[in-house]
């Protein structure tokens, strides 16, 4: 652009930057230099508080540059930066670096570099695998039970009615109550003398009903709860379709004579598609990591019949302190959880295009 | 004989019966718990079940406090405590992630950096991965630094676990704003704080209402972080409800379903405030409508 | 000193050119419409001028200032936004004095301005609704009352009427062409809706594709529009454009053919350096047509198609072969489809564009 600028013209003033980039980066540099002084020959309790004073003012004179500079973006973000990098980030650094020695967190021995053993370790583990399948069978049950329970509600409350925002409450309050709350509940239902599935089946059978004492009755003990908690949410995300289905098509519909099942494939499921597909991938992510429920319930009992990765993640890392081992199963998982994020942000933004 | 015509789109009382038979069914769970609280000891454990029955506040009482052998003086309980230490501990750490959260939005929504959306997806990842994941490494950063057990440990941590949320939420909600208004106020000479405080944030009050409801939710619900960090001092009641029902009570099923109601209730209430923006909330933001 | 001056300003968005080396002055107290069909560019320049969008190339000067690198509240402009872009969280009376809280004048002058302002847009009775309960107009006032309010060293309009119902329209355009006389500040309105620019501006700025066609006073564009895309874009009916040829100059008539008949106007001396054969466009308005009784030297014949009641008057549309030709005719003279009529162009209205398009007759 300067080539076509003519600089005969006169220009309105503009302040100059009063702090220089080697400001900041000395000062960042005296705040090290201060940080580390102080925590090596002051008294911790003191030092402590000179280093914190010192990152301060580190951060003021660069604030104060980007202020000046009007660089808002990298300003307004840089402390949710922080504070992630702080409590989220680096300790993710840290497991993936723990992942790569032989470490137990009840022990005194230094980390041991083991290299890729642990991973190798974890996948030729048939235990691993036996919980991924455990995982996967909990997952394919309960988000399929939750698709089509969501579904069906949504469809139920698709139109207006009289009262139908205070029964929606009724429907939508499951999903926003604590795992605790709902494993509770079912063990409070599912208890072999007084709990009401019990009493219910003995009405038929003369027997109690001991659910969770078979593998398959635990499993679907599990998935009964799960499923009941979230497939609200399926609904709400189905609604949200119905809903923007635009009421002329209907109309135009309803005059070309079109049936129910006709006027749905070529209306209403249109509108829907992105939605289910990104309530079930959203399903998919949070039932991958499906722990509280089981934890409380069965925790993973019988046996280990209905213990899932993530419940075996954590036995492993606080009960049987294979801390280093943990880590890198948690990596595995890390992973596939990033895969299935992105693919879920990949449909978001390709509904938010088409929209 | 024709039935009378009925706009495209609504239904009649019938729909309302059918709909209220499934949504009673649905909620029964939470109702039936709801019934347990204000039965007594016996009614509580009655077979077959009863639904008729003299309300009771006796459970509500020894939630606070309670004998724990027959005939022995009440002692109390500490849930008291817990109620308190849940409703600080959310509630400071929700404060901070709006302030921190918030800015951060309004920061990706009106001044993208380079690889902006790269920036959003890893905060958005750090949300939707296990919390196991990242637990040991924390776990073994507040044993070091002494965190563990301590408000100060628990609000951060509730404050980082709640801000990937609260950036994604608020983003969605300052996203929608009319950026003609923004520029209006520059041209009328605003400064950037003025803009953001005058103009920008009195349009989302709504939002970030909305938001702050939700993380004091997921805070209040949280159990894993809660579980590991959480000392005797700070134990929030998931904790101390999950300790109850494993530990010295039993088949007192009116008292658990005490505890449960009392911390049920600030959830049902959110629900009936928050319906309109609960697509929004559950989704992290991530769908809007 | 208030000016607004346009030199060769370019915007481009990656590869798409929305601004093409655009000039453009407009002076002290003076109008000046952009006109243009929708992505003509014309909001971009508009932008441009408030620093809402940075110029590409070019220099945007204000005042004889170039103000290229200073951001919209240093501009010192004021601006109507298209869908008002009130402050939905103040109310009307915050919102008039929103732009004072940047000029460092006292509690009570802002008062006197509010209150002088209200009353001259007749808004003092809604001074404390927030924008969400106003009507469309009083929102549409609001907005014009934010710009007036302070001194700005000239005001933009980004299609200040196209929200507002035909009424309504009317009577703001009277009011805003009203306000701005009164205060000998360079405005520019950008709009799409030629009835508006025709009505308000001194001078039109017609677009297209990123270029100004024309700049000219309204009358000077419908009487003598600059090239075939301005001759189309301003009138309605819409300007007949009827391909022609040359066939040379005669007593001092010049003849074209148009199809199998002929038209002939006087000479002029631009319309010398036609040559015979060469192709032309000849553009006639639907009313500069005069009806005759019978075919004459001159007249165009034609069967009426299709007639559209306009009121006052009838639009018809004419046959002649493949072609379309729209006439305006008063609404006593009754046509009936089929019926063949004559029309003699009115002497003087014809204007000839070259095979480039570009006006030929002066």
């Amino acid at each position: 652009m300067s080539t076509l600028v003519s600089p005969a013209l006169p220009q309105a003033p503009r302040p100059a930057p009063r702090i220089a980039l080697w400001m900041v980066l000395g000062a960042i540099l005296g705040a090290l230099v201060v940080m580390v002084g102080a925590l090596f020959l002051l008294p911790p309790a003191v030092g402590w508080w000179v280093a914190l004073a010192g990152c301060a003012g580190a951060a003021i004179l660069a604030v104060a540059y980007a202020w000046e500079r009007h660089n808002y973006g990298p300003l307004l973000v840089a402390p949710a930066l922080a504070l992630l990098f702080l409590l989220n980030i680096f300790p993710l650094m840290w497991s993936f670096g723990l992942s790569f020695f032989a470490f137990r967190a009840n022990r005194l021995a230094p980390p041991r570099f083991v290299g890729l053993e642990n991973y190798v370790g974890v996948l030729s583990d048939p235990v691993v695998w036996e919980r991924l399948q455990t995982t996967a069978l909990a997952v394919v049950l309960t988000v399929s039970l939750q698709m089509v329970v969501g579904f069906l509600l949504a469809l139920l409350f698709e139109k207006q009615f009289p009262g139908r925002r205070y029964l929606l409450i009724l429907v939508l309050t499951p999903m926003m109550l604590s795992f605790v709350a709902v494993g509770a509940f079912f063990r409070y239902y599912y208890e072999p003398t007084f709990g009401l599935l019990s009493q219910f089946v003995r009405i038929f059978t003369g027997q109690p009903f001991i659910l969770l004492d078979t593998p398959a009755g635990a499993m679907a003990g599990i998935i009964f709860a799960d499923a009941w908690m979230w497939s609200p949410f399926v609904m709400l995300l189905v609604l949200a379709g119905l809903v923007s289905v635009p009421k002329y098509l209907y109309e135009a519909a309803e005059i070309d004579r079109a049936s129910w099942w006709r006027r749905f494939r070529t209306i209403t499921f249109p509108y829907i598609r992105g939605l289910l597909l990104l309530a079930l991938l959203f399903r998919t992510i949070e039932a991958f990591k499906l722990f509280d429920v089981v934890f409380l319930l069965t925790e993973g009992g019988p046996g280990t019949s209905t213990e899932t990765i993530a419940v075996y993640v954590y036995r492993l890392a606080f009960q049987y302190f294979r801390t280093s081992q943990s880590a890198a199963l948690a990596y595995i998982i890390l992973f596939i959880v990033i895969v299935l994020t992105n693919l879920y942000l990949y449909f978001v933004n390709r509904r938010a295009r088409e929209a | 004989m024709a039935a009378q015509r009925r706009p495209i789109g609504e239904a009649g009382w019938g729909r309302t019966l059918g709909a209220g038979i499934v949504a009673f069914v649905y909620f029964f769970p939470v109702l039936w718990i709801i019934l347990t609280a204000f039965k007594t000891y016996s009614d509580a454990l009655a077979i077959p079940p009863v639904w008729l029955f003299t309300p009771t506040l006796e459970n509500f009482v020894q939630v606070f406090s309670r004998s724990y052998s027959a005939g022995a003086e009440a002692v109390a309980t500490g849930f008291d405590r817990f109620f308190f230490n849940s409703i600080f501990i959310a509630g400071s750490s929700v404060l901070i992630a709006l302030v921190v959260g918030t800015l951060a939005a309004y920061g990706f929504s009106r001044f993208p950096l380079r690889g902006n959306d790269t920036y959003l997806f890893i905060i958005l990842t750090t949300r939707m991965m296990p919390a196991i994941v990242v637990i040991i490494p924390i776990f073994l950063m507040f044993q070091i630094t002494g965190l563990a057990g301590t408000y100060l440990g628990i609000i951060l941590l509730y404050a980082v676990f709640n801000l990937p949320f609260t950036i994604w939420m608020m983003k969605s909600f300052f996203d929608e704003l009319s950026p003609d208004v923004e520029d209006a106020a520059r041209m009328d000479g605003s400064s950037e704080v003025r803009l953001f405080f005058k103009i920008c944030l009195p349009q989302v009050v709504a939002g970030i209402a909305a938001t702050a409801v939700f993380g004091l939710i997921l805070t209040w619900n949280e159990f894993l972080f809660a579980l590991l960090l959480t000392g005797v001092e700070t134990r929030t009641i998931p904790v101390a409800m999950a300790q109850t029902i494993g530990g010295d009570i039993g088949v007192r099923w009116g008292l658990l379903a005490a505890i449960e109601t009392l911390f049920l209730i600030p959830v049902i209430v959110v629900v009936f405030v928050l319906q309109n923006h609960l697509l929004r909330g559950v989704t992290f933001g991530t769908i809007k409508r | 000193m208030s000016t607004i001056s346009l030199r060769q300003v370019t915007k481009r968005f990656d590869k798409l050119i929305a601004v093409d080396a655009v000039d453009l002055d407009v002076g002290a107290g003076e109008v000046v419409c952009l006109l243009g069909p929708s992505g003509c560019g014309k909001t971009t320049t508009l932008r441009m001028i408030a620093g809402l969008e940075a110029a590409t190339a070019g220099d945007v000067l204000v005042g004889g200032e170039r103000v290229n690198e200073l951001s919209p509240s240093q501009r010192n402009i004021a601006m109507v936004f298209q869908f008002y872009a009130l402050y939905p969280s103040l109310t009307v009376r915050e919102n008039l004095a929103f732009p004072l809280a940047a000029e460092r004048i006292g509690r009570d002058e802002i008062t006197r301005r509010v209150q002088a302002v209200a009353a001259t847009l007749e808004l003092t009775h809604v001074l404390d609704r927030i924008p969400g309960r106003l009507a469309e107009g009083e929102k549409q006032r609001v907005a014009v009352g934010r710009a007036i309010i302070r001194d700005p060293s000239c005001f933009l309009f980004d299609e200040p009427l196209s929200r507002l119902d035909v009424e309504l329209r009317q009577q703001m355009r009277g009011k805003i062409k009203e306000v701005l006389s009164g205060l000998s500040k360079a405005t520019v309105i950008v709009t799409h809706d030629q009835l508006e620019a025709l009505t308000m501006a001194d001078r039109i700025a017609v677009m297209r594709d990123g270029r100004i066609e024309q700049v000219a006073t309204p009358h000077e564009i419908f009487a003598k529009p600059a090239n075939l895309f301005v001759a189309s874009f301003i009138g309605t009916p819409q300007m007949n454009l009827l391909p022609a040829v040359c066939r040379g100059i005669e007593n001092g008539l010049i003849r074209f053919g148009v199809d199998a008949q002929e038209v002939s106007l006087p000479m002029e001396p631009a319309l010398a350096r036609l040559a015979a054969g060469a192709k032309v466009t000849l553009g006639v308005r639907p009313r500069a047509f005069d009806l005759a009784r019978e075919p004459s030297a001159g007249t165009l014949s034609a069967v009426a198609d299709l007639i559209e009641p306009m009121g006052a008057e009838t639009l018809v549309h004419m046959l002649e072969g493949e072609r379309d030709i729209r006439v305006v005719v008063d609404r006593t003279r009754r046509v009936r489809p089929g019926e063949r009529l004559h029309m003699r162009p009115k002497p003087g209205q014809i204007h000839v564009f070259d095979a480039t398009g570009g006006r030929v007759s002066a």
